[in-house]
């Protein structure tokens, strides 16, 4: 009664008095508790970087799938909660195949971005039953980095589960978004290559995160014209570390 | 198919879609009545595609068995355009079978191409529309939309595209094709003239290996030519064809409509 917010963070579709809707802004914050992840554009393409939390010696790395394919020209890289994300991906991975078979054509990224952002505010008690599938009883509690390939070029895009979205040429969300944020502030600009991406991807992530980084621990992932999206192999990934800490 | 291109005329009454007369028995049994939703309201198109354009072309005559219905009836449909007027239209539909289900494709087709442009913030391609309407076609498959549809518009590379469907959605990329009731009549024609079927080498000596011609691009000219040759050809020879001919030729700049009469008997 006293406390403003406790009369209106159960509703999972109430305003407050102030206009806010407390379970959004609290979906927002387990974002900040997941992970690192990074995009950053260039002119021939975009590069993903996460951060793996290897939370035992015995966990098998390979194990922890932070990046995933959507279609062959888009991926897409997640921070917060992990199981929440595969039902965004499957909803994206899904609408970018119907158009496919539709339009005979690939997606475009923002359609794919939009799909996903329409799930994402699909929650709430009323919304279940009448409709197709199975929604979501809260909002998502996982941030996307969408970064794909299309007639317009390399794009990347950044999804909340507030449903909204923005084009950006770098931007990192998770726990270490806010220093590598301004890392990438300082640091970007429109005409690094993909290999100086990488390299801008793994000495942010190298600064924000806890452990000390190396080639188990983060995973890279690009999208290009010639080999759309793909996920670094081991051996790669071995370079591209080895590369920024030969510097 | 069958039914739509090889022609026949119903042999004792016009063919309305409540031709059917309840049958009653004798004795005073049960009175069956029936109702079939489909009338071939007859007429033609063809759609010739070339380097930087298409023709689609149609007879403007809407039939019902013997009578006709009126003697200005469009086959031919911008999709996609804003306004009554469908400004900026790229793409044109041609449909021809039953009159009602070729308006109804072209509803659906034309609101398709216009929610497609505000979901991905930009114009189908005809190469996207075509496989679209293929799918609108199928999704009918056991209550099909009865008509011979032909898409044309200009393709992503500037050349001119051209699309022809059966009435289940099975679809193909032509440089010619004729549909219709004297699509019997035309498409031999363009054969020979647009594929250049049937002619050899002038010159080469007599005997098996005497060389085909090999098809050319045609200039917009000359296959504006070959639509009215072919149409006002069809008219003397096919009932259900004639009273004007309507045509449209897409390229990059837009949709040119013309207009020209043809015999009325």
């Amino acid at each position: 009664m006293f406390i403003a917010r406790s009369e209106y963070d159960r509703g999972i579709n109430t305003f407050s008095p102030e206009g806010r809707l407390f379970q959004v802004e609290y979906s927002l914050e387990a974002i900040k508790l997941g992970s690192t992840a990074i995009g950053v554009t260039t002119a021939s393409g975009t590069v993903l970087g996460v951060e793996k939390r290897i939370t035992s010696s015995l966990l098998e790395t390979s194990s922890v799938e932070k990046v995933v394919e959507i279609d062959q020209h888009i991926g897409c890289a997640m921070s917060g909660l992990q199981a929440d994300a595969r039902s965004m991906i499957e909803h994206a991975r899904v609408t970018s195949q119907s158009h496919a078979f539709n339009y005979n054509e690939p997606i475009k990224v923002e359609s794919c971005t939009q799909a996903i952002c329409d799930l994402a505010l699909r929650f709430g008690e009323s919304a279940s039953g009448e409709e197709e599938e199975s929604i979501m009883s809260r909002p998502f509690g996982v941030a996307l980095l969408i970064a794909g390939y299309d007639e317009d070029g390399p794009s990347l895009y950044h999804a909340e589960p507030s449903g909204t979205f923005y084009r950006y040429d770098a931007k990192a969300i998770g726990s270490g978004s806010e220093g590598a944020q301004a890392e990438l502030q300082s640091s970007y600009h429109k005409s690094l290559t993909l290999p100086e991406a990488e390299d801008l991807v793994l000495k942010t992530l190298k600064q924000v995160m806890e452990e000390k980084l190396d080639a188990n621990n983060v995973q890279l992932a690009s999208v290009t014209k010639e080999k759309g999206f793909r996920v670094y192999g081991d051996e790669e990934m071995k370079g591209c570390v080895g590369r920024i800490e030969n510097e | 198919m069958a039914a739509l291109s090889s022609y026949s005329m119903p042999t004792e009454q016009p063919a309305f879609s409540f031709q059917n007369q309840p049958q009653s028995h004798a004795s005073g049994g049960p009175t069956q009545h029936s109702f079939y939703p489909y009338t071939d309201n007859g007429g033609s198109t063809l759609g010739i595609s070339g380097s930087s354009f298409t023709i689609i072309a149609g007879d403007t005559r809407m039939t019902s068995g013997y009578n006709i219905l009126t003697r200005y009836a469009p086959k031919l449909f911008r999709i996609g355009g804003e306004g009554p007027e469908h400004a900026g239209a790229k793409i044109v539909l041609s449909v021809v079978g039953f009159a009602a289900d070729g308006q109804a494709l072209q509803e659906r087709l034309d609101m398709v191409v216009k929610m497609y442009r505000y979901q991905h913030g930009k114009d189908m391609s005809v190469h996207a529309c075509a496989q679209r309407l293929s799918h609108i076609l199928y999704n009918k498959r056991f209550f099909p939309y009865y008509v011979q549809a032909i898409l044309g518009g200009i393709d992503e590379e500037g050349v001119g595209a051209l699309y022809s469907y059966d009435p289940v959605g099975s679809y193909e990329r032509e440089q010619c094709r004729a549909a219709g009731a004297a699509a019997s009549l035309i498409m031999p024609f363009l054969d020979n003239q647009v594929n250049l079927k049937n002619q050899y080498e002038p010159d080469a000596p007599q005997g098996l290996e005497k060389p085909q011609l090999q098809p050319q691009p045609l200039d917009r000219q000359t296959v504006e030519e070959l639509v009215r040759d072919a149409f006002t050809s069809a008219v003397e020879r096919h009932i259900e064809v004639g009273d004007g001919l309507q045509m449209m030729v897409i390229t990059k700049d837009g949709i040119e409509e013309l207009y020209s009469p043809l015999k009325q008997d």
